[in-house]
């Protein structure tokens, strides 16, 4: 172990997630949902005030941020045990959350002191409360890692066994974590949108169309699992094959555009076998209204004279690093000159994602991809990146800001943490979201926000 | 039994115990006081005897239902991690550093206010995982604590201990001592981890405690005789303008801090803070361990507050003349204006929910305008300060001079009380510090202004500073009203019919079918 260490230093400044008890907010982002957290005072402050508030300040809702019941353990209860904490905790929430699922996520404290949080639970389960437990200490892993830990401890203690029927057309879709990019919430709704135009029926699990607990109910019945990330969700994709004999369809890239976006929806109508006239008349028909307003832009990128960027670099996670990188290069045709992914993605999602960045960007592009989670090494690589031409862009958080004001360079906050951007309703990908992320790059490049 | 501040042990005795702090209690702020028989543990602290019975444990109502707050290993970043030219590195899992962004934020902000330049604070996590939680996490310390040196070269080097290194035994007070020889500066061990104390504040005393061992000067050379210590946050530069008549140059402790600022700290003419609850360790210590005397006034906060605070300071540098002129030229500044504002808030009713002792200068404020406060809600209540002087009853100042608060509540960021802690009293805004409430309190109908700059309302331009920003904020009652048409907390009805904020803790039944329930099951 220490011959490690000495080889890779694993410490980290300048921090880009949170841990693994931060995935309260995967369970705020389900309607009716309540978490509990069993955990020291601090940690969800912590964690909560990184997803929602240092996160481009997009804030929480119900029983998260401020209304989060919280242990907040004691000295007391490492001494003596926290479960009567805990007991009393949770009956007061079912006291007087109006809630339709409770999920208890234990931190560091409850697990290195060793409470039986299980048995407890399952005292409340019988009792018929819907309720559930997940162990996520931040020792075990990142807010992502909690985040799947929590979606397979409410499949595995609510959602329950299912021999039924299968139906034709519904799919469940597992995309980002909810709370970790700043325009989850919007993403949610136009993939959404986007499956429903080519005519399937859609399960929504998290955000602002997901239409409470009964989603989660219908999981089994889903025709198969859409996975849309480079790694985040494949866990509980596999883990739904193997509980429901679910198949699952992994698409890594987030469709951003036209053409993409296409080619996504095809992908997705092939494999589920559905008609196909639906989804080629929602290609066309969005196809239509993107090229109309993509010509209008058309004139500001030919006759603008005052200069705009032609290099980028992006730091971010695997899943945004990814599909804007590949929007940027293969349909702007701006230049990546560097990308630095820093969700310590699991090490056997690596080689297919460095191969992605080498040969399927984009026809003649083809970059080294960087895993690096220590902030300070993100700033240095970055830092040393020699840009040639024109003003350059850099796509990054708000451990950036210093360094691009240094450079003068172009730079927005696409990832987390963000404290110089606010979203309120926001998507850049898609159809629509590809529009309003150009609007963004270009009205940076005018001189705007 | 006096208890004087032990500068040879790397941990700071708990707040519940070296003070007797509570986070849970309701009653009127007149009955607080008379429980809180500060006189006589201000004799206790003195070395004096009081009558049996008197000063003991407050009561305290315990809650069953706790909600997102802050800890003191978050107090320690946001003290030691806003030094321009130490590192603090957290010794923790990474969750414990995912507020470092926050901080980041924040130091951006105090460094332009204070007029130094932008940087990002220097903080490193060791990121402990599993392994390190069962084989232990030593090694990534000292690893640590090279990478620290090697990054940012600085002048000092902390160490945070936070809830899992504490319960894995780690031993971070060998490993300071052991690499500091090494790296050629101090390393310095906290102990504050978020279990240890049930107040946060407990953190301020801790970070303030590892400098006082290990940066501020033991032997000053030389005394600064214009140099007073000012215990505070990032706030704004306004003790400049405030004691510039006195002739003294402020120097802030400790957040935008460099290590220097620190080291003179012995060399300063006196102490004194915004805030007794932040600063009352850091003044006592500096009192008792290197004779810099703390001030022993009331806080500067409205007007009488602020004449005595000025006086108490004039006289410790003999500028007695001069602070009375400053008074008299002041109150005649800013009287118009003051009495422009005390005819637009007729009427009104503020709430105020902060900490203890910054709670009081604000409502003192608030007073000042002519605001009634019929009630108010502090995170914690200290029955007695560090200092212990006879001047620092900051409560009991506040009653005195502005009268009684009937719905006087010590409870730590319980958002769930909200509704029933403002439906029994008239509020038309409320201030709050601390993140977690305003946003819900905001669901129900009443503005509310999150006061970040903590030195907004210090001084004589404060009182008019804070009622310049209520204008706005009475105005943002539109949106909060929206908001409450339309937006539900996550309470049931049950909850919101209840009158009694604390209902879960004083009604032994609650609970019974809840209870019911599990034992039919069994």
């Amino acid at each position: 172990m220490s011959e490690q260490i000495k080889k890779k230093p694993t410490v980290i400044s300048n921090v880009r997630y949170a841990c693994a008890v931060g995935a309260t907010n995967t369970v705020v982002a389900i309607k009716g949902a309540v978490p509990i957290a069993n955990c020291s005072p601090g940690c969800q402050l912590k964690t909560t005030a990184m997803l929602t508030f240092e996160n481009a300040f997009q804030g929480s809702i119900a029983a998260g941020g401020g209304n989060m019941p919280s242990a907040n353990a004691t000295e007391n209860d490492v001494v003596f045990g926290g479960i009567k904490t805990l007991d009393s905790l949770i009956k007061s929430t079912l006291k007087i959350y109006e809630g339709d699922l409770f999920v208890v996520l234990t931190g560091c404290t409850g697990e290195l002191i060793g409470d039986n949080v299980p048995d407890l639970v399952r005292s409340y389960q019988e009792a018929g409360y819907p309720i559930v437990y997940a162990n996520t200490p931040g020792f075990k892993g990142n807010n992502l890692f909690g985040h799947e830990e929590v979606v397979n401890a409410i499949i595995d203690q609510y959602v329950g066994p299912y021999s039924g029927e299968k139906k034709k057309g519904l799919v469940n879709l597992w995309f980002e974590t909810p709370y970790y990019n700043q325009n989850w919430r919007g993403d949610y709704q136009e993939l959404a949108r986007i499956l429903r135009g080519a005519g399937l029926e859609v399960n929504v699990l998290f955000g602002p169309e997901n239409p409470g607990v009964e989603a989660w109910k219908k999981i089994p019945q889903a025709q198969f699992n859409l996975v849309v990330s480079p790694w985040v969700g494949v866990r509980n994709a596999e883990h739904l094959q193997k509980k429901y004999d679910q198949p699952f369809l992994h698409i890594p890239e987030i469709p951003v555009g036209e053409e993409a976006t296409a080619k996504f929806i095809r992908q997705v109508v092939e494999y589920a076998g559905i008609d196909k006239a639906q989804s080629e008349e929602f290609i066309k028909q969005e196809a239509e209204i993107y090229y109309y307003y993509l010509e209008h832009f058309s004139e500001f990128f030919a006759e603008y004279w005052y200069g705009m960027p032609s290099e980028f670099a992006v730091t971010a996670d695997a899943a945004y690093a990814l599909a804007y990188s590949k929007f940027l290069a293969d349909q702007i045709g701006l230049i990546p000159k560097r990308v630095v992914i820093t969700d310590n993605t699991p090490a056997k999602f690596r080689p297919a994602i460095t191969e992605y960045f080498k040969n399927n960007i984009s026809e003649g592009v083809s970059i080294d991809v960087d895993f690096e989670e220590d902030g300070h090494e993100v700033i240095k690589l970055i830092e040393s990146v020699e840009f040639k031409a024109g003003k350059p862009l850099i796509l990054g958080t708000s451990w950036e800001l210093n360094l691009a004001n240094d450079k003068e360079t172009l730079f927005f906050e696409i990832s987390t943490p963000s404290s110089e951007t606010l979203v309120v309703n926001r998507s850049h990908i898609g159809y629509r979201g590809a529009l309003q992320f150009l609007e963004r790059i270009y009205s940076a490049s005018v001189g705007g926000k | 039994m006096s208890k004087k501040i032990n500068l040879n042990m790397t941990t700071v005795e708990n707040r519940e115990l070296r003070l007797g702090t509570i986070i849970g209690w309701d009653g009127s702020a007149k009955d607080l006081i008379r429980q809180s028989a500060y006189d006589e543990r201000s004799l206790k602290k003195h070395g004096g005897c009081p009558a049996k019975g008197q000063g003991c444990r407050l009561c305290e109502i315990q809650s069953p239902l706790n909600q997102e707050t802050m800890c003191s290993n978050a107090i320690v970043q946001c003290q030691i991690g806003n030094l321009t030219d130490c590192v603090l590195i957290n010794h923790a899992p990474i969750g414990c550093s995912s507020e470092d962004a926050k901080f980041n934020l924040t130091m951006h902000m105090g460094l332009a206010r204070r007029g130094k330049p932008q940087q990002n604070t220097l903080c490193i996590s060791t990121n402990l995982l599993e392994k390190d939680m069962v084989f232990g996490g030593s090694a990534k310390l000292r690893h640590a604590i090279r990478v620290a040196k090697e990054r940012y070269n600085p002048k000092a080097i902390f160490i945070a201990m936070a809830c899992a290194t504490a319960i894995t035994g780690e031993d971070i007070d060998s490993v300071a001592e052991e690499m500091e020889p090494e790296v050629g500066v101090p390393v310095i061990p906290l102990h504050c981890e978020g279990f240890r104390s049930k107040h946060w504040s407990t953190g301020f005393d801790v970070a303030f405690h590892g400098v006082l061992r290990q940066i501020v000067e033991k032997n000053p050379k030389k005394k600064q005789k214009d140099l007073i210590n000012i215990i505070a946050l990032w706030g704004s530069d306004w003790f400049t303008d405030l004691l510039k008549p006195l002739g003294l140059r402020v120097n802030y402790l400790l957040d935008c801090a460099s290590f220097e600022e620190i080291r003179q700290a012995s060399e300063a003419v006196a102490t004194t803070t915004f805030c007794e609850t932040l600063g009352g360790y850091m003044g006592a210590a500096l009192q008792e361990q290197f004779g810099v005397p703390q001030i022993d006034a009331p806080q500067p906060y409205g007007i009488k507050g602020t004449d005595e605070w000025l006086r108490a300071i004039a006289k410790v540098v003999g500028k007695e003349k001069e602070a009375e002129e400053f008074i008299e030229s002041e109150h005649k500044r800013i009287a118009p204006k003051l009495a422009e504002f005390r005819e637009f808030f007729k009427g009104k009713h503020g709430m105020v929910l902060t900490g203890s002792a910054y709670a009081h200068g604000l409502i003192s404020v608030l007073a000042e305008l002519g605001i009634k406060n019929e009630g108010a809600l502090v995170f914690h209540h200290d029955p007695i300060y560090d200092g212990a002087g006879k001047n620092q009853d900051t409560l009991k100042q506040l009653v005195e001079t502005y009268g009684d608060i009937p719905h006087y509540t010590v409870s730590k960021t319980r958002a769930f009380q909200l509704p029933q802690l403002l439906n029994r009293i008239k509020a038309d805004f409320l201030i709050i510090r601390h993140p977690g409430l305003a946003s819900v309190a905001g669901h129900l109908g009443v503005p509310t202004f999150a006061l970040g700059d903590e030195h907004i309302p210090v001084g004589y331009d404060g009182i008019l500073r804070i009622a310049e920003i209520l204008v706005g904020v009475l105005s943002r009652t539109k949106f909060n009203k929206t908001l409450q048409r339309h937006v539900r907390l996550p309470y049931n009805d049950w909850w919101f019919s209840q009158t009694d904020p604390f209902i879960l803790s004083n009604d032994k039944n609650v609970f019974k079918d809840i209870e019911k329930k599990l034992e039919e099951v069994i």
